[in-house]
């Protein structure tokens, strides 16, 4: 039961190589090399909210770059994101009675306690990406909130290390880390019920879910016939993603309600929010 | 809070002995007197009575149009398409757009109302533009919200960043699509019927 966890992860750790490069190649040749361009040069250009502003850096230019060289962003999935985009909107817009009737039921401290054990738990993702993406101050934070968090604030039900402003809660992924080094979005994706995505945080993903505690205890499927509890790593998960849909859904309804293009909108508020954590 | 007092005294006081301070404010104090007047709205128990509210929307609106420059965003949110618009096309636009600008920033700041404002150190991005930085404490969750300034006799809002999020760009990516195949007209129609 405890071994064959280990393999799994060691098995996807493995294959996010070959498919970082299958997705890199899959693509147009002059749009993967743009897409995969050092992440500075390509984040700046395209990204002028994320990037600090050089002050060094003439005004004017740097003001009219957000205008002419905000880059479009890659959708050759177009067909399959719209479908799924449109699934997901019926699919949210329905459960939303029952999304209403849970914040109605359990008070937001109960949500906010639940989300914050989850949070501490899967703690080893953010703590290794990180150290991956070498920046120890936020690692050494992750740490501590996780020693304060697990004792005082017991289980993790409280976020007592959030009043220190030095130990303010981060989510690092293996997205921003791949990010980090450099490699570029690759194209969107809409995932059926998961939602927006990339192409690297795809790939990310697979290393969030490899790195994540849950996966180590109860394993992804059924292996060789043993007596196991995997499919609790999906309930756990899942669970937690439907407590926090009262604030998603929030989120979400404000954005259709200002946009003219939701489909449009929401792939931008994506792309700019992964490129603006990944500049950070 | 004690701080903020020190910080208004030493305002009141520089603006009292150097009336030429006055005249020359930084983009931060003009920013900041907005952005608290709006709050100070919100936080107004007046605004949660239905009855008072459209007044107290209206008076929010009034402080918001104040520090947006409605020609800036508007042409930065058409990009290239701006000068396909004739000006009467481009005042509509204009007018269309700022009221849809206007409410989308008022209902993703609204659900703040116990919102504590940070402001960071303004970085100049050129002699007329600056970027202000702000922290939104809201609910135990800090939301970083960035503003760009443009100086045209007074400093005036040019795009609103929240997490990241350009709004301006958020809307420019639609525009674009939408004018792929629809005329101007039809694209003002829309916003107009959306705000």
């Amino acid at each position: 039961m405890n071994r064959h966890p280990l393999h799994l992860a060691a098995l996807v750790i493995l294959l996010l190589p070959i498919f970082a490069l299958a997705t890199g190649c899959n693509g147009k040749k002059s749009q993967a090399a743009r897409d995969f361009a050092p992440k500075t040069e390509a984040a700046a250009q395209a990204e002028p909210t994320a990037a600090p502003a050089d002050p060094a850096e003439p005004g004017d230019a740097q003001a009219e770059d957000g205008e002419t060289l905000s880059e479009p962003v890659n959708d050759p999935l177009y067909g399959w994101n719209r479908f799924w985009f449109t699934f997901n909107d019926y699919f949210y817009t329905g459960i939303r009675p029952v999304v209403q009737g849970y914040r109605y039921v359990v008070p937001e401290f109960a949500r906010t306690g639940m989300k914050n054990v989850y949070d501490n738990f899967t703690f080893p993702v953010r703590f290794l990406n990180a150290l991956l993406q070498l920046n120890l101050t936020k690692a050494a934070r992750e740490f501590g909130r996780f020693m304060i968090n697990s004792t005082f604030g017991v289980g993790g039900f409280f976020d007592l290390a959030k009043s220190d402003p030095n130990l303010q809660p981060g989510n690092e992924d293996f997205g921003q880390t791949l990010g980090y080094y450099g490699m570029g979005e690759g194209f969107y994706i809409v995932w059926p019920l998961l939602g927006p995505s990339s192409a690297r945080d795809s790939v990310g993903l697979a290393g969030d879910i490899a790195a994540n505690p849950l996966t180590w205890i109860f394993g992804l499927w059924d292996y060789k016939g043993q007596d196991q509890t995997w499919y609790l790593s999906y309930a756990i998960s899942a669970g937690n993603r439907f407590n926090r849909l009262p604030e998603y859904l929030d989120d979400y309804e404000s954005m259709k309600k200002s946009a003219l293009e939701p489909y449009v909108s929401m792939r931008d508020f994506y792309i700019q929010y992964r490129r603006g954590r990944i500049a950070q | 809070m004690i701080r903020d007092f020190k910080r208004l005294a030493i305002l009141v006081a520089a603006l009292l002995l150097f009336p030429a301070t006055a005249l020359a404010e930084s983009p931060k104090e003009t920013l900041q007197r907005s952005v608290d007047q709006v709050i100070l709205l919100l936080q107004d128990p007046a605004y949660k009575d239905a009855a008072t509210k459209p007044a107290m929307r209206e008076k929010l609106i009034k402080t918001i149009q104040g520090i947006f420059n409605a020609k800036e965003l508007s042409r930065r949110a058409l990009a290239t398409n701006w000068d396909k618009f004739s000006p009467a096309q481009q005042e509509r636009f204009s007018n269309s757009f700022m009221t849809l600008l206007q409410n989308t920033y008022l209902d993703r700041i609204e659900g703040y109302t116990d919102e504590k404002v940070n402001y960071l150190a303004e970085k100049m991005l050129a002699a007329d533009r600056a970027e202000i930085p702000t922290i939104v404490t809201s609910k135990g969750r800090n939301i970083p919200i960035t503003y760009r300034m443009l100086n045209a006799d007074g400093w005036y809002v040019y795009d609103v960043i929240i997490e990241g999020v350009s709004l301006v760009q958020n809307y420019r990516n639609q525009f674009t699509q939408i004018l792929m195949k629809e005329s101007p007209d039809t694209l003002i129609d829309m916003i107009s019927k959306k705000s």
